[in-house]
């Protein structure tokens, strides 16, 4: 069965292009411009995630999620706010929800942060000793990685950046997630500081291997995964 | 001051005396003299009135002084000394003026000046008394005043500490009192209501400006990525990214500079969190690493440990990724990130061994848009230094731009 995504944003053409964009993957999406309309809905629980826009008309996103988290219904939220300063994301963040997203933002970024979310909420995750993709492997304990059987040597931050891809395998990861994830850093780096530590390790895990394994991911990040 | 009246007194009363023995003399001649100095002495006495006739040997004829002084001159003299008179067991000092008569002999005119001198002793020792007690309480009284003064301006300090610290709503408490401390309270309030006001309508202002410019540009975004799927055209693709990539440059630039303006304006301090800033420093260099490495050049970490600090870490982080941004931009070798302290303050700097800036053109670098020539041909907007300059303030610090000789060194303070 399809997931089911509620989105409620006031904006048509934003929330045309994003329920678009997400019934292409395969999501089933309900829509509702306007936060009461977003609460009724999501009430019922039966969704898997909300996307939800934090200035809206009537009743203030901040204040649905309120509602929401006030009566025990725990469905993972992203919000998507213009609102970017670090101090509107902490707000965002203790108010209940999963995770917050600055616009304008990139589809696919929004789609990897909605995949995150509902990975994250059906399995719950075991304590692993070691990640793998195809034939790559991380051993946390023993902190040694290996391809095909050989050893791949990896500086302590490449290694928390390949496992930072290892455990969103298959997804995609922008940029700001990697910074985030890997640094716990929310900033604008400048130049393409994150592509430069993701080609070194790029040569270092997929140079001399027949198939590639850390893909690009045009106009939103990287994706490691088997299928090209 | 006193002893000088005291003497120029004594003085007035010798010469009427001497006055009128002159007179006498000239109306009824030496032996009359002689006579009115015997009965002055004897009956007629003046308390206090020393008199001397002698002969022209110095031998007294008459008077109540028992030879002519050796300290006093036979003629013209007029000044103070000290003498025994007749009959009395202690010198005692005086005023005497000695006149030389006609055939010799000699006249000596005085007044006593001891009684007016004791007085003058004690009335010395009692203004001494009197003014070290004057002192001593005067100092009391200012420093009472000053107790009072601090005691009813502590409050106001106290609320002008907290909100410079970024407390806008604390105010100084209402003062019944209706004096000048209360006005001052009053005037204080009203001032930080203007402020609290103005800090909160800049807020709504930046807050509605984001929300107005990022619309378009989720919508200008949104259109590109569509764009992007349906076009195959390799020049349209190209085109699309180069759309994104400069909708993203804009972005940065709106973000920034209303980070900049937000932190200008003290919002943010209520994110501080405490921070390991020399951990903070080889998360930065390790970030950047790479990317230097890419450009042949080197980050080099030289912190002092353990230095934990209450920081706006996601902006400082902003600002040092500028800052060795910059470095790798516009400097030349080696970028070392430092953390010194100093006490009531820690400095974190960022250097290269490039050509640095020359001293008069530091303060236009730190200015807004205030991009150096040379630079212009570049990328970025020239706000890198400003957000600094503006995260540094929000810490209660300040931003200096210095040399590294070679090279540039920005160093932030912070004060502790």
């Amino acid at each position: 069965m399809s997931a089911k995504i509620l989105l409620v944003e006031d904006d048509d053409t934003t929330a045309d292009f994003v329920s678009k964009g997400l019934t292409e993957e395969g999501y089933v999406v309900d829509r509702a411009a306007n936060g009461r309309d977003g609460l009724f809905h999501a009430t019922d629980g039966s969704y898997d995630c909300i996307v939800l826009d934090r200035m809206l008309p009537g009743m203030d996103g901040m204040a649905v999620l309120a509602a929401l988290r006030a009566s025990q219904i725990e469905t993972p939220v992203i919000i998507l706010s213009a609102l970017g300063s670090p101090e509107d994301r902490v707000k965002g963040l203790t108010g209940g929800s999963d995770d917050y997203l600055v616009k304008p933002f990139a589809f696919a970024e929004l789609l990897a942060r909605i995949k995150l979310l509902i990975r994250r909420g059906t399995s719950a995750p075991a304590v692993q000793t070691v990640l793998s993709c195809g034939d790559l492997s991380m051993d946390l304990l023993a902190r040694r990685v290996t391809r095909a059987g050989k050893t791949i040597e990896l500086q302590p931050r490449e290694f928390r950046l390949l496992e930072y891809m290892l455990r969103h395998a298959e997804q995609v990861v922008t940029r700001t997630m990697l910074l985030e994830g890997v640094w716990d850093y929310h900033f604008d780096p400048g130049t393409n500081v994150i592509d430069v530590h993701l080609s070194r390790l790029r040569k270092k895990v997929d140079e001399g291997f027949a198939s590639p394994l850390l893909h690009t991911v045009r106009g939103a990040g990287y994706r490691l995964g088997v299928e090209p | 001051m006193v002893r000088g009246q005291v003497f120029a007194g004594a003085a007035a009363s010798a010469e009427v005396l001497r006055q009128d023995l002159l007179t006498v003399r000239q109306d009824s001649g030496d032996a009359a003299l002689a006579d009115t100095v015997a009965q002055r002495v004897t009956r007629n006495l003046t308390p206090g009135t020393v008199l001397l006739l002698a002969d022209a040997a110095g031998r007294p004829i008459a008077g109540n002084l028992s030879a002519w002084p050796p300290n006093v001159a036979t003629d013209a003299h007029a000044g103070a000394v000290e003498l025994y008179r007749i009959g009395r067991p202690l010198p005692e000092a005086m005023w005497v003026r000695a006149t030389a008569l006609p055939g010799g002999r000699r006249l000596l005119t005085g007044s006593v000046v001891e009684g007016e001198r004791r007085a003058v002793r004690v009335l010395e020792a009692a203004m001494l008394f009197a003014l070290s007690l004057a002192v001593a309480f005067a100092a009391l009284a200012s420093w009472l005043a000053a107790r009072m003064i601090v005691l009813r301006l502590e409050t106001t300090v106290a609320t002008l500490g907290a909100v410079r610290d970024g407390d806008l709503s604390r105010r100084v408490p209402a003062d019944a009192t209706g004096d000048a401390f209360a006005d001052l309270a009053g005037s204080v309030n009203a001032m930080l209501d203007r402020v609290e006001a103005l800090v909160v309508e800049l807020k709504i202002a930046t807050d509605g400006l984001a929300h107005d410019l990022k619309s378009p540009l989720t919508r200008l975004r949104s259109a590109l990525e569509r764009a992007a799927v349906v076009v195959t055209e390799p020049a349209a693709l190209e085109a699309v990214d180069r759309a994104l990539a400069e909708g993203e440059r804009l972005l940065a630039l709106v973000e920034t500079a209303l980070r900049i303006t937000r932190a200008e304006a003290g919002i943010g301090t209520e994110s501080f969190t405490a921070v390991d800033l020399g951990g903070e420093l080889e998360d930065i260099a390790e970030i950047y690493g790479p990317v230097a490495e890419d450009a042949g050049r080197d980050i080099r970490v030289a912190a002092a440990s353990g230095v934990v600090l209450a920081v706006h870490r996601e902006l400082l982080g902003q600002a040092l990724g500028n800052l060795v941004d910059n470095a790798l931009k516009y400097g030349a070798g080696t970028i070392t990130l430092a953390l010194t302290t100093a006490p009531g303050m820690v400095t974190v700097s960022v250097a290269d061994r490039g050509d640095g800036i020359a001293p008069h053109d530091r303060e236009a670098a730190l200015r807004r848009f205030g991009r150096l020539d040379s630079a212009r041909s570049g990328t970025g907007a020239g706000l890198g230094l400003s957000l600094v300059a503006a995260v540094a303030r929000l810490h209660g610090g300040a931003v200096r731009l210095g040399d590294a000789a070679p090279g540039l060194v920005v160093a932030i303070d912070l004060p502790v």
